[in-house]
């Protein structure tokens, strides 16, 4: 959870709990316009997606549209590949990201606990 | 219209010129292609191939849109769709893949271990791993430019190499993993991320994944025109919508 941590960096604290939530920006500039992106982008809402890229070319500018959507892309892979491989949070990340992780909410999507959920 | 004429980028053979795309990532994303089209550790070009057709086919499959729409994704049996069916690959890989494209979130332990009892290695499955979701990067970087999606790449005849890291150690994950340095540096984060540890037991695995990731993104000090802070809430929603751990 690297927002807290850019965050610190700007001297800004985010609001971590809209990672895990149905609206909100966070305190992040254009957040609105990136959350609306990113989730029809990964939802495949493609035609939902055509008409905000349009509005984010306008609203945000191409480049930053265009950059938007490729770390969206990116982390559409790669968060596959953790969850594809279980790899749980070591023991000194794990405890350097107690208190974000319970701010974000994101603990209920530990491997093991999905596993205990789902598996029938 | 907004002009795009003075940004300075280049486009390869697959990115039209509509869209500004920096040139390091159009290469990376032709190397990657190319690259999943040769044989590869434990798979050959044509099962590689295959791979990331069945994880298109996932995407209109309609067992995935029942499994992803019942409470459990172990509640819905049946057959994906007729490419998948037509494969040579092994019934349950393919099954895998077809989850990790349209139901990550909810992939558990039982999922890998349904591949593992087919009689596919380990170190196969990572590789599996990494084929399928440098595909899931490229293919979505296509659709949210508006951009059709590129053909499948051309699949290379040769032997596999059998290459796979003997000294991967288990630290909890459904595979064993990178033995490396666990301490936190500067940014809060590990000197080697978790993500490439795990798919530490197929080193050629880790280049092709993080050579097609890499241009997206950096810890620190992104070479994009969004801030650090915008590309981290990008990411870390994306990770909330996947249900993704980090």
């Amino acid at each position: 959870m690297r927002l807290r941590g850019s965050g610190e960096q700007e001297g800004r604290d985010y609001d971590l709990s809209v990672i895990t939530a149905d609206t909100g920006d966070g305190g992040v500039e254009a957040g609105d316009v990136l959350r609306g992106l990113t989730e029809a982008a990964i939802r495949s809402e493609w035609d939902l997606l055509d008409g905000l890229r349009a509005d984010a070319f306008v609203s945000m500018g191409v480049q930053e549209t265009v950059d938007a959507l490729t770390v969206a892309a990116a982390f559409n892979g790669i968060t596959r590949v953790a969850d594809s491989t279980g790899i749980p949070l070591d023991d000194a990340m794990a405890e350097a990201t107690t208190s974000i992780r319970a701010a974000s909410g994101i603990d209920q999507f530990s491997y093991a606990e999905k596993s205990a959920r789902y598996d029938l | 219209m907004v002009q795009m004429a003075s940004m300075r980028f280049t486009l390869g053979l697959m990115y039209t010129p509509e869209l500004p795309l920096r040139t390091n990532l159009t290469e990376a994303h032709e190397a990657s292609w190319q690259a999943i089209g040769e044989p590869g550790a434990f798979w050959t070009g044509p099962e590689r191939v295959q791979m990331v057709a069945h994880a298109r086919a996932a995407t209109n499959c309609k067992l995935c849109e029942q499994r992803k729409a019942a409470l459990s994704p172990f509640a819905v049996p049946g057959e994906h769709d007729e490419i998948s069916r037509e494969s040579e690959l092994p019934p349950a890989l393919i099954d895998a893949i077809h989850r990790i494209r349209s139901d990550p979130g909810r992939l558990t332990r039982s999922v890998f271990a349904q591949v593992i009892a087919a009689g596919v290695s380990e170190a196969a499955y990572v590789e599996m791993v990494s084929v399928i979701n440098s595909s899931v990067i490229i293919d979505t970087l296509h659709r949210s430019l508006g951009l059709s999606l590129p053909e499948l790449p051309e699949a290379r005849e040769g032997e596999v190499s059998g290459d796979y890291n003997t000294e991967a150690v288990d630290r909890g994950a459904w595979v064993p993993v990178l033995d490396a340095d666990q301490d936190l540096f500067e940014p809060g984060m590990p000197r080697v991320p978790n993500i490439l540890r795990s798919m530490g037991l197929v080193p050629s695995a880790v280049q092709l994944f993080f050579q097609t990731f890499r241009p997206h993104y950096a810890l620190a000090n992104i070479p994009l025109s969004i801030s650090q802070a915008q590309a981290e809430f990008v990411a870390a929603r994306v990770s909330a919508l996947n249900e993704c751990f980090y």
